[in-house]
């Protein structure tokens, strides 16, 4: 049995509910298409919910309707060796008011709240239903097939936001065909059980305050980093690796979870926790130069299929970006349909509003990140050089004091060299 | 954590029917096989004695791991499961 929509949205995710929302609240027939058994079961992510504005303008009281864990007072960076760590923490008085600036959340609790929201808007939401073909006359997209079932879904217009492999933008000609691993990342994280009363106790937290921390260091020299988060009465411990880094290391995801989490200084985070759920996923690290072609004949891609993902190294955002150009493509959409339009050029509006949004400029201003991250001293050398100045600053052992610069001195050569530390400083100063 | 225990972990709605079938030819003749370490679900092992590769798809993650570390293309097919089958996370 076939079905005629005015819009379908491929993926009941952060990107393709906020698009599907977005064109329900102004009143067109829209189907958000999901694979999981209801939104939200497929997806992982860090962790960190970043702040929402695309949503604040739909739910201006945001932080009380949806379900949130912590907001997010506390941030740190925390640079480690096998045996040593370094810490820098900010809390803010500013964080810990609304509009809060993140929050922890679950994203099978997440996602599905949205995907209702978009359903009580109007949206038709269509679960247990995997896009295996993308519908195409003449080179315009005008609708999707179902794996295992029989008929197919038509519309005038597509809305791709089936993550970060994006089938459909591959099958609608606007992806290459293969991903380069140099742009690809994987996260794994365990999700650790914990008291909230022990949480609050051991990182210092009260009401619904939240723990953000950043750890670099921790991967064995595999380019990567690490992140913990404190959800109400759980936490979330996770690392990130490129790919092209883990592929020729070695070494496996697990096994580096694992020693992480024996780190002398993390199992004591973590100590008496209960492991409750492991998962992983891929992340578009690729930054501006990954974007595929954002526009076709019937169809606007957003989201992770759009590579719409921000890894500065600082900072690490993706959710905030996908809700933010699904919000954007659903509004491309409804133009659209006002010029009955659904043309290359017409859908072009969508491109428009991302430039003229922070998704695009900011993806812009970071274009040269992922080449710098790209540097191997970074995750080994620069964290060991932090712990071992550190160390040498607070050691007293009876031996003369040795005047600071001489000290960092000795151990920048002795970790990096001075002359990588140069080209290293310029590099990052260019990219950020 | 024990990877060999993530079905205690994890929940699987497994479908019988595997959403990832490899072409083992092309992993024999492999210089690289980045799967066998890069797949957070250790889906891939690889037995040295016996040449062979061995997949199993029922404690896949849907990470897309393998899709972009396959420089072979060794995949005959590699799509999500159906909908309602595959992983399915509970909080995380």
């Amino acid at each position: 049995m076939s079905k005629t929509y005015q819009a379908i949205v491929i993926g009941a995710g952060p990107a393709g509910s906020s698009a599907a929302l977005t064109m329900a609240r102004a009143g067109l027939d829209v189907a958000l298409v999901e694979r999981g058994t209801f939104p939200g079961e497929k997806n992982m992510f860090g962790g960190l919910l970043h702040r929402m504005t695309a949503l604040e303008k739909v739910f201006p009281n945001f932080w009380d309707r949806a379900p949130l864990e912590r907001h997010i007072v506390k941030k740190g960076v925390t640079f480690m060796t096998a045996g040593s760590s370094f810490n820098t923490t900010i809390e803010s008085g500013g964080f810990d008011r609304t509009p809060y600036n993140g929050y922890t959340v679950f994203r099978p609790r997440f996602d599905r709240w949205l995907a209702e929201e978009a359903a009580s808007a109007g949206a038709t939401l269509i679960t247990r239903a995997m896009v295996d073909g993308v519908l195409l006359k003449d080179g315009r997209v005008t609708g999707v097939s179902i794996l295992g079932r029989s008929g197919q879904l038509n519309a005038p217009v597509v809305v791709a936001a089936d993550g970060v492999l994006s089938f459909t933008a591959l099958k609608a000609g606007l992806r290459r065909p293969s991903f380069d691993p140099a742009q690809m990342a994987v996260g794994v994280k365990a999700l650790i059980d914990m008291p909230r009363e022990l949480i609050d106790e051991r990182f210092g937290l009260v009401r619904d305050q939240g723990f953000a921390n950043e750890f670099v260091g921790c991967t064995e020299g595999v380019r990567g980093g690490g992140c913990f988060y404190t959800n109400y009465d759980s936490l979330s411990l996770g690392l990130v690796f490129h790919l092209a880094s883990l592929r020729t290391s070695g070494k496996t995801p697990y096994d580096l979870l694992n020693a992480f989490m024996e780190q002398p200084q993390v199992a004591k985070m973590i100590r008496g926790g209960k492991l409750l759920e492991y998962s992983a996923h891929l992340i578009p690290e690729g930054g501006y130069d990954m974007i595929p072609e954002l526009v076709g004949d019937g169809i606007v891609v957003a989201g992770d299929a759009a590579a719409f993902c921000n890894a500065t190294g600082l900072n690490l955002e993706g959710i905030n970006l996908a809700s933010q150009s699904g919000v954007l493509a659903g509004e491309a959409v409804v133009v659209a349909h006002q010029n009955k339009d659904f043309s290359r050029r017409s859908l072009s509006v969508y491109k428009q509003l991302l430039e003229e949004s922070y998704v695009i400029k900011d993806l812009k201003l970071f274009r040269k990140a992922p080449h710098m991250l790209h540097n191997n001293r970074i995750y080994q050398e620069y964290p060991e050089l932090m712990c071992s100045f550190m160390e040498g600053i607070y050691r007293i052992d009876g031996a003369p004091k040795e005047s600071l610069t001489k000290l960092f001195l000795k151990s920048a050569r002795e970790k990096v060299g001075l002359g990588n530390m140069l080209t290293d400083g310029f590099s990052a100063w260019r990219s950020l | 954590m024990n990877i060999d225990e993530i079905f205690d972990i994890t929940s699987f709605t497994i479908d019988r029917e595997a959403h990832i079938v490899l072409d083992y030819a092309i992993c024999t003749g492999c210089d690289n096989r980045g799967c066998v370490n890069s797949c957070p679900a250790r889906c891939y092992t690889w037995s040295e004695e016996e040449q062979k590769m061995t997949f199993v798809h029922d404690g896949c993650l849907e990470c897309g791991t393998c899709y972009v570390v396959c420089h072979r293309n060794a995949f005959t097919r590699w799509r999500y499961p159906r909908g309602g089958f595959g992983v399915a996370y509970r909080m995380t």
